[in-house]
């Protein structure tokens, strides 16, 4: 069974390929996937229906006891079988439905054979995280078949209308999974089933789980996001809407009726909707012009029939729903590809637009005749079977209340009236001559359907008409099921075509001579409908609901992000005062000693730090106060150096270099001054939070070095590094190897911050590299007064003259290449002495920082013709390709290994594998340096450069 | 160009990249000198930079003396900017000079003003290329002769440079003493600062 679900995965990840080759033929070939799985499971039939099972047990995570348990009962068979089946063929289908050419055939065709294996996957699930799991694989692929390319607007809205329903009701299905399992006491759901717990937990846990099933079977009220979903294409429709992911509910309920539908509240649920929704179903089915429309309000309208029969909790309703779900899985597959046919040959789905298509396409209509037979409920079709043993088991007993019975057999028989109405509308209106309009509309086919597109109809159909008399065969499938359940009526029925007179047969003698008197009566129906119609709708509700909400959220952003720089930082920090502050003030135990400095040095270089903070608050032009700024982190790298941490001094070098770097970059986009614009009082107190904020960090500080009581875990560390790490330089070792997880997550928040970054300079391009000089535009000209003679740098002569410099533009040339032999040094070198990926890719980053000063935009595109993204990337994948490395070899993610050998000449030779992770470290910040330097420089230059303040379509608005 | 070009023009680059790694790893290896050619050869093809014919020579004599100079003139400025900011009667008026140099070359031209802006107390603002004039600020200018003696000490300075780095013709230019070009206008205008 994994091994199935993994072929579908292969073809799922296989199919664009597949499809580049073959172009829609490729669907034939993904056919044969959940063709061998129904191949396999028709396979174990003989398994099953002798009462036994298949059970299969992958580990998954065995340290949180996760394992994916699957198991193929009688249910799950029944399901499975559907699945794969329709699957199967409505991938044959599609390789006849999709013009040869067409776009997007690709990504269609892997999501829909991954959503395939995600359906086989959910029915053969027994744990129920894992169930989980698949529940939400089929939402999120129905989402993006829904969806398509994003391309139309009414598909965006039923895509994420049909998400963020499904999901809703899948979060809250998973919190009543975890309750009742909890309950339980077990994560199979064999186990539940068998012997399920009880309480308010249970009865909780149950209703939420029901709030899952509900609304992926889209039972009323939250029935409207599937006719919605009618956006897809006609092949999703039939497959997800018709046989596969609405069905995930009724396999949810009829898995765990034979547990659950004792605990208070089942029934109610499952009934009540059940039945409202089929009648509503019904009603709004009969109202739709549009075919397709119609077809999913027909759906609609038999969820609720099935989940109603399915989650009776009684023997003989169960049995009849399970063949009652085969019935319409066929039928109703067939029809919607039916409608796929005529929407392809004509274009047209409206009813009231077609006319005498039954003669021109008599082999479709024979087809679609055949299903909605079935569906409607006539002899021989299976839907009939169904049916009859429906009625039957509600006539004799069924539920164990009456009076219940009754009313759910009273509506059930109403609703199977609305049925046979609305199917024979839709023949009528599909293939029908039709009064008013011409005897052929519309006047030509576009195309004419040949025999593979309509095979797969074909197919389910004549299987909805052979499974009929075969009832008997299928019954010992589906009793194998049944039996699980307690048996209500004195006595089961079987499955069969012919019980003999009894009232079930004149109950559906009712339902037909109904339905067809509805439709005999259509225009006096339709105009009792509009006179009956009420204003609101559930989908009108849903849509208010989200703009409330919307409304809701741009309030409260509204009232608590007003924009305000100073106001964030004054909350943040007086949160920080108030908060830490107080428990610092009351609570924390403060050293016995104090020892206000180890050297005189110290006090030379905190008094330095201190001048220049109080010196950046003071000066008015912006960039003096972040040089003054730049002095209290360098007096900081300073305190490094003093205290014997050149590493750590180093790098607070670099990021100050840097720092300083980015703000004069942003800065130069600002006013020069400073504005006085706040008033003293203001002014005051912001001091006042600044030095209190101080003062607290302070003091935390001196209090944590005082409140240790254990061994630092920092004293074994030296030793581990050079015997476990096989370096000497602890920060290093601590960066790559002892604590390389770390690293590695911080690694991508980086990543992740550069991309946010960029994105919001460049709003729409976020890929590519830096623009490379083009021929005329590095000749330069004009009067270059301050340009050299030779041409020192690649495309400094595309600067402007003013901002050319003899003195840079040389410097750098002779400097560029050195300083990048010096940041490899640091590279190399950073596993034993001061230095390392980060400092390395620092000190290349200001190599090219030091191009685009001296050469200006094109000069940076030449120095690093490369996108940040690719390094980033690269970056990324080299260090984490370090501990996939390590695992492939057997050892723990990440896990260092030290290669060593005597060369000749070169004498000892050590290399530690840490080293590539330092690589990847290395790449990665020279990757977010050329990304700051690409969108806060040359972009900004460029904007400013080519009068085009934004980077836009010319439609596109902009809010900032 | 030609490989064996570009190896002529490459190679000085390439000896001082292998030169900086061995001096950086602190050690003379065969292992150090290999891949310092290695990491050398990468770096440069790798990042490549047009190429620049610098036409500049090294005399070690010369080079000695200036940079024995350099030295002094770096203790000797500093004591004096530091004695000028602390001493009792403040600070001096400051000038902002052009200098109009014998020396016609980018490289050269870029040492000078590297070195005049490193010794304290005069910092090199503009450099006008065709004209040859830098502009100065000299921290301290007491009065107009030593406006003068402090521009004579620019000439020192370019005249050491230019013997120790320049090429025969460069040398040439500096003895024959007459600028070629007409001097820039406001060469002798002496401006107070702050």
């Amino acid at each position: 069974m994994g091994l199935l679900l993994l072929l579908h995965l292969l073809a799922a990840v296989g199919a664009p390929l597949l499809v580049r080759w073959w172009g829609r033929q490729a669907f034939l070939a993904l056919a044969l996937v959940p063709a061998a799985a129904f191949g396999w499971v028709l396979t174990r039939l003989g398994t099953v229906v002798g009462g036994g099972e298949v059970r299969e047990t992958l580990s998954w995570i065995p340290a949180l006891d996760l394992q994916i348990a699957l198991r193929l009962d009688a249910l799950a068979l029944t399901f499975a079988a559907l699945v794969t089946g329709v699957g199967a063929l409505v991938l044959v289908y599609c390789a006849r439905y999709f013009e040869p050419d067409e776009e997007g055939v690709g990504r269609f065709a892997a999501v829909m054979t991954a959503f395939a294996g995600s359906m086989l996957g959910l029915v053969l699930a027994d744990d129920v995280l894992v169930l989980y799991v698949f529940w939400e694989l089929t939402t999120v692929f129905s989402f993006l078949l829904i969806g398509g390319s994003g391309a139309k607007l009414a598909g965006r809205r039923a895509a994420s209308q049909a998400l963020l329903l499904t999901t809703a009701g899948g979060l809250a299905m998973l919190v009543g999974l975890l309750m009742i399992s909890g309950v339980s006491d077990s994560r199979l759901l064999s186990e539940i089933v068998a012997d399920p717990g009880s309480g308010p937990v249970m009865v909780a846990g149950t209703m939420l789980v029901l709030a899952g099933a509900v609304t992926k079977s889209a039972m009323v009220p939250f029935h409207f996001w599937l006719p919605a979903a009618m956006e897809a294409p006609t092949p999703v429709s039939a497959y997800l809407h018709a046989a596969a992911m609405v069905k995930a509910g009724i396999y949810l309920v009829a898995r765990l009726a034979p547990g659950l539908a004792d605990v208070p509240g089942w029934r109610p649920v499952v009934l009540g909707l059940g039945v409202a929704t089929m009648l509503i179903g019904g009603w709004r089915s009969l109202r739709q012009n549009d075919l397709k429309l119609l077809l999913a309000f027909s759906t609609v309208s038999q969820l609720g029939f099935l989940i109603t029969m399915v989650g009776a909790g009684s023997q003989e309703l169960a049995a009849a729903g399970l063949a009652m779900t085969i019935a319409h899985a066929l039928s109703k597959s067939t029809l919607f590809l039916s409608v796929g046919v005529i929407d392809h040959a004509t274009g047209v789905r409206d009813l009231r637009l077609l006319s005498g298509l039954g003669r021109r396409m008599p082999v479709l209509a024979v087809i679609a005749t055949l299903a909605a037979a079935s569906l409607v409920g006539l002899p021989p079709f299976l839907g009939f079977v169904g049916k009859e043993a429906a009625f039957t088991a509600l006539w004799d007993g069924g539920l164990p209340d009456r009076v219940s019975a009754v009313v759910v057999l009273v509506g059930l028989v109403l609703g199977s009236v609305f049925t046979a109405a609305y199917c024979a509308r839709y023949l009528w209106g599909a293939f029908a001559r039709k009064p008013g309009l011409p005897d052929s509309a519309p006047e030509e086919l576009e195309h004419h359907p040949g025999p593979l597109f309509l095979a797969a109809p074909a197919v389910l159909a004549l299987a909805g008409l052979a499974a009929g008399p075969a009832s008997p065969l299928l019954d010992h499938l589906v009793v194998v099921y049944a039996e699980t359940l307690p048996l209500i009526a004195p006595e089961a029925e079987h499955l069969a075509l012919w019980h003999g007179l009894q009232p079930a047969l004149a109950l559906s003698a009712v339902t037909l001579l109904g339905g067809a008197a509805l439709f005999a009566l259509r225009s006096q129906f339709t105009r009792l409908q509009h006179r009956l119609a009420v204003g609101a709708s559930a989908d009108e509700g849903y849509w208010n609901t989200l703009q409330s909400l919307d409304r809701l959220a741009v309030l409260v952003t509204g009232t608590t992000q007003r924009g305000s720089l100073p106001t964030y930082l004054g909350t943040i920090l007086v949160v920080v005062l108030l908060v830490p502050g107080t428990v610092l003030l009351a609570r924390t135990p403060w050293p016995d000693q104090w020892r206000a400095w180890d050297s005189p040095l110290q006090a030379l270089v905190g008094a330095i730090v201190l001048i220049a903070a109080v010196l950046t608050v003071r000066i008015k032009q912006r960039l003096s106060a972040v040089l003054a700024l730049g002095i209290t982190g360098y007096g900081l790298a300073l305190l490094f150096v003093l205290h014997g941490a050149p590493d750590l001094a180093l790098t607070q070098f670099l990021v100050e270099t840097l720092s300083l770097v980015v703000f004069v970059l942003v800065l130069r986009k600002l006013p020069k001054d400073i504005g006085a614009r706040h008033r003293p009082a203001e002014r005051t107190v912001r001091a006042a939070i600044a030095v209190c904020v101080g003062l607290v960090m302070a003091g935390a500080g001196a209090a944590a070095l005082g409140a240790r009581t254990a061994t630092p875990v920092s004293v074994a560390i030296p030793e581990l590094a050079l015997e476990e790490g096989h370096g000497q330089n602890v920060v290093n070792v601590i960066l790559v190897d002892i604590r390389a997880w770390d690293t590695l997550g911080e690694l991508s928040v980086l990543v992740v911050a550069a991309t946010g970054v960029a994105s919001l300079v460049f709003l729409r391009r976020r890929t590519g590299a830096v623009d490379r000089a083009s021929e005329e535009e590095a000749s330069g000209g004009g009067d270059a007064r301050r340009a050299p003679k030779a041409q020192w740098l690649s495309a400094s002569g595309t600067l402007a003259p003013q901002r050319r410099s003899v003195v840079l533009e040389v410097a750098t040339r002779f400097l560029f290449h050195t300083i990048v032999v010096f940041s490899l040094f640091l590279l190399f070198s950073g596993h034993n002495d001061p230095g390392g990926g980060f400092a390395g890719g620092l000190v290349a980053g200001l190599a090219l920082v030091l191009r685009y000063l001296a050469g200006g935009r094109y000069e940076l595109g030449e120095a690093a013709p490369v996108a940040p993204g690719l390094l980033l990337g690269g970056g990324l994948v080299f260090a984490g390709g370090t501990g996939v490395v390590a695992l492939l070899l057997g050892g723990a993610v990440l896990e260092s290994a030290y290669l060593e050998a005597d060369l000749p000449v070169l004498g000892h030779a050590s290399l530690p594998t840490a080293l590539f992770f330092d690589i990847g470290v290395y790449l990665i910040v020279v990757g977010l340096i050329l990304d700051i330097l690409r969108s806060l420089g040359a972009e900004q230059d460029r904007q400013e450069d080519e009068e085009d303040p934004i980077d836009a379509a010319p439609d596109e608005v902009i809010v900032r | 160009m030609s490989g064996a070009m570009r190896l002529r023009h490459q190679l000085p680059v390439l000896i001082w990249l292998v030169l900086i790694w061995i001096l950086l790893w602190g050690t003379w290896s065969w292992a150090n000198l290999l891949s310092g050619i290695l990491v050398a050869v990468v770096v440069t093809n790798v990042l490549p930079l047009p190429a620049v014919i610098a036409g500049a020579r090294l005399r070690p004599v010369p080079l000695l003396r200036f940079a024995g100079y350099f030295l002094k003139d770096l203790a000797v400025s500093s004591a004096q900017v530091a004695w000028q900011t602390i001493r009792p009667g403040g600070m001096n008026q400051g000038a902002i000079i052009a200098v109009q140099l014998r020396t016609d070359s980018d490289l050269l031209l870029t040492l000078i003003a590297e070195s005049l802006t490193l010794v304290p107390g005069s910092i090199v603002l503009d450099l006008d290329r065709p004209r040859r004039t830098l502009g100065i600020h000299l921290l301290n200018a007491a009065d107009a002769d030593d406006v003068e003696r402090q521009r004579a000490g620019v000439f020192t300075t370019e005249e050491r440079i230019v013997r120790a780095f320049g090429t025969r013709e460069d040398i040439a230019r500096l003895e024959s003493g007459e600028p070629v070009g007409e001097p820039a206008a406001g060469t002798d205008r002496a401006e107070a600062g702050r």
